[in-house]
């Protein structure tokens, strides 16, 4: 006992002290941020301007409504969103005011404008030209408005009540709440999206910084010939172990100074207070899955001659951890299908299938428990093979050990 | 007493150590010699309990089993290196509290020996930062700082200029004499010769020969002469008196057929050449570890 943790204090006082894990600490938090930060500022700059839009309106019937539609539509800073312009002129043709419409849009003078026409069939013909694609909130918005300016022309015409006409253009909007055992608090989509995201990339970015450095000492100590001397002085158990203890003593350093970061800006715009929902069962399966994928390097970083082989391993496994960011749109949609319960269950992607069904999904206390017992046991079955790799492993200096005989290792008693 | 009793590891079809026993003593060193790929390593490994043999036992001090005397052995390997990175006692005394000792007793220990062989100033360092031969110290003290009572010396010279092989040559010695059973492998035959008292050679997994040095060379047989020469040296080329002969600038050693007397040979060749030297001399280790070898090698083909 007393050589593991000799092993895991020096594995752990040797790594911190690298410019990797400096890099890593610093580093990641900084990219999370960007993350969260960059949608933000870009939406917030684009919203702080009111864009003009021009409206060449041939049928002379849309221009009046469609401002008044758009009117309620205003800035943090209360300015309205949208100044529309009407390009008509009575004594030009068409092709003119196309063109000087479109001068007007290259010249900046205008974000964009509205053709209006209508077609021989008395459909009307709605084209948005501009020099940039318009953003998903404007479009929707255009498209609503003058929707409605087409239904409440019909009701007009229908003769119906002005009172029911307003009634109409009411349109209600709701909150979404998600109802977890405590209480309910409410929550979005997008707000849901990243947290989901940002929670994995920080469990994935644990896993290979601290990945890399394990494969990396484990190479250097074979390149050396250090291993023989190591497993001269102890049993290739309690190195393996005290490796491992060392890299989660590290791991678990590197979280807290993160959790640091994240108090200091909790209540932020940057890390609202809905982040830390579930942070206990987050923290669990961090932890879990940071000791399984550590095992797994530990028994596979044996075996690697090269450093080309240890960036090839390292990089295949956080392919397999960031497979939930790939799967979260329908898994959002649809977290009981049975695609997302295999790999729910599948020790390799449990980690972080359970970090996004935490915050997209209400788990049960049997799926906890069922889930934590999986990768409790999952841990010590990867140790043991890995102990079992990392002994033949290690005694390979210039070829990686053959499948047949990696087989009979780890099958023999 | 280290006792290895017919040690046998195979790996696959391979038979790397084929069924060899041997026994080293304390206080004496012990030369483990042989070829490239001989089985030397394997053995040493067995011995540290880095892998275990297919069938065989290794026995030390009244037949307890190495398998739990991990702070008793000290080992320094052929191909040597450190983590850079390092600071050269920390890392002392991180190897060191891996064979259970304690922190201030192995730092005390580390700078006694740093002092004693002429590095205590680097103690700092990195390991980097230092020579060749400055890391190949570091590493021997990470060997015997612990005081063990098996060290396993693996080429321990190489790399080291002439004043640094004496000095490691000296400590060696003086370890010997604290009692210490001592395996040397090395190829520098001229050294075993002078370290070792007891040696095991061994060629593809097999013993070839074992014993007292002084036996050995005893039991190798043959006239062993050494002449000195002025001139060329085609008169031992043509000499069919001759079995072998190995010939360097100014003298040659000579191994004569069992039918002519040394005193009969220099007077059939005093007309031939100007003799400057002859002596009767005994068989060098390198000659019997060539010979051996070669025969062994010849029969197993």
């Amino acid at each position: 006992m007393k050589k593991i943790f000799e092993v895991a204090r020096w594995e752990y006082v040797e790594k911190i002290r690298t410019k990797t894990f400096l890099f890593s600490v610093i580093i990641t938090p900084i990219i999370i941020i960007l993350y969260a930060i960059l949608p933000t500022l870009f939406v917030e700059e684009q919203s702080d301007s009111t864009k003009i839009i021009g409206v060449l309106d041939s049928t002379n019937v849309i221009f009046h409504d469609f401002n008044k539609e758009l009117s309620s539509y205003t800035l943090n800073n209360h300015q309205p969103a949208y100044l529309l312009l009407d390009l008509k002129k009575n004594n030009q043709s068409l092709s003119n005011m196309i063109s000087e419409a479109d001068d007007k849009v290259k010249s900046n003078k205008i974000y964009g404008y509205f053709l209006i026409s209508k077609l021989p069939n008395n459909i009307l013909s709605i084209d948005f030209r501009s020099k940039n694609i318009l953003d998903a909130k404007d479009k929707i918005r255009f498209e609503i408005a003058i929707n409605n300016l087409r239904w409440q022309q019909q009701l007009r015409l229908k003769n119906i009540n002005p009172s029911t006409i307003d009634f109409s253009k009411n349109n209600i909007s709701f909150i979404e709440t998600q109802i977890n055992n405590n209480s309910g608090s409410p929550s979005d989509f997008i707000s849901v999206f990243y947290r989901s995201i940002i929670y994995i990339i920080l469990l994935t970015m644990l896993i290979i910084s601290s990945g890399q450095m394990l494969v990396r000492s484990l190479l250097e100590e074979k390149s050396n010939r250090l291993i023989e001397i190591l497993i001269s002085s102890c049993k290739a158990e309690e190195l393996l172990s005290g490796k491992i203890i060392g890299l989660s003593a590290l791991a678990l350093t590197q979280m807290l100074l993160w959790i640091f970061i994240g108090i200091v800006l909790l209540g932020t715009n940057v890390i609202p207070i809905t982040s830390f929902h579930n942070i206990i069962e987050i923290i669990v399966y961090f932890i879990l899955g940071f000791l399984f994928y550590s095992s797994l390097l530990v028994g596979i970083g044996s075996i690697v001659s090269t450093e080309q082989e240890a960036q090839q391993i390292t990089n295949y496994l956080s392919m397999i951890l960031i497979i939930p960011i790939v799967i979260i749109l329908p898994a959002m949609q649809n977290p009981d299908s049975i695609f997302m319960t295999v790999l729910t269950y599948f020790p390799l992607t449990l980690p972080s299938v359970m970090i996004l069904k935490l915050n997209i999904t209400n788990i049960s206390n049997f799926e906890f428990l069922t889930t934590v017992l999986i990768m409790f046991f999952s841990i010590l079955v990867i140790i043991k093979i890995s102990t079992k790799i990392f002994m033949i492993g290690i005694l390979y200096y210039d070829k990686m050990p053959g499948f047949k005989e990696l087989k009979s290792r780890i099958f023999s008693k | 007493m280290l006792e290895i009793q017919k040690l046998y590891k195979k790996y696959g079809s391979l038979v790397a150590v084929d069924g060899i026993s041997f026994q080293a003593n304390q206080g004496k060193i012990f030369g483990l010699l042989g070829p490239n790929g001989a089985g030397k390593t394997t053995t040493m490994r067995m011995i540290l309990n880095i892998i275990k043999p297919t069938s065989g036992e290794i026995l030390f001090d009244n037949n307890k089993s190495l398998n739990d005397l991990y702070n008793l052995v000290g080992y320094l390997p052929e191909e040597r290196g450190l983590y850079r990175n390092s600071d050269v006692i920390d890392l002392i005394v991180y190897l060191a509290s891996l064979k259970g000792m304690k922190k201030k007793e192995a730092k005390n220990q580390a700078l006694n020996w740093l002092d004693r062989l002429g590095i205590k100033h680097l103690a700092n360092h990195k390991i980097s930062e230092l020579s060749k031969g400055n890391q190949q110290k570091v590493q021997f003290i990470t060997a015997v700082i612990h005081n063990p009572i098996i060290l396993i010396l693996d080429e321990p010279f190489t790399g080291l200029d002439p004043i640094n092989q004496q000095e490691i040559k000296n400590l060696i010695l003086e370890l010997a004499a604290l009692n210490k059973v001592l395996i040397l492998s090395t190829h520098q035959m001229d050294i075993a010769e002078k370290l070792c008292s007891e040696i095991f050679l061994i060629n593809k997994g097999k013993e070839v020969c074992s014993g007292e040095l002084s036996e050995i060379k005893k039991n190798f047989g043959g006239q062993h002469i050494k002449i000195g020469f002025e001139g060329g040296s085609n008169f031992i080329k043509d000499d069919k008196n001759i079995l072998q002969y190995e010939i360097f600038s100014n003298y040659a050693e000579l191994q004569l057929n069992s039918l002519i007397k040394p005193s009969d040979f220099l007077k059939s060749i005093i007309d031939k050449t100007t003799i400057t030297h002859f002596s009767i001399i005994e068989p060098s280790l390198n000659k019997i570890f060539i010979d051996l070898v070669n025969k062994t090698s010849e029969k197993i083909l």
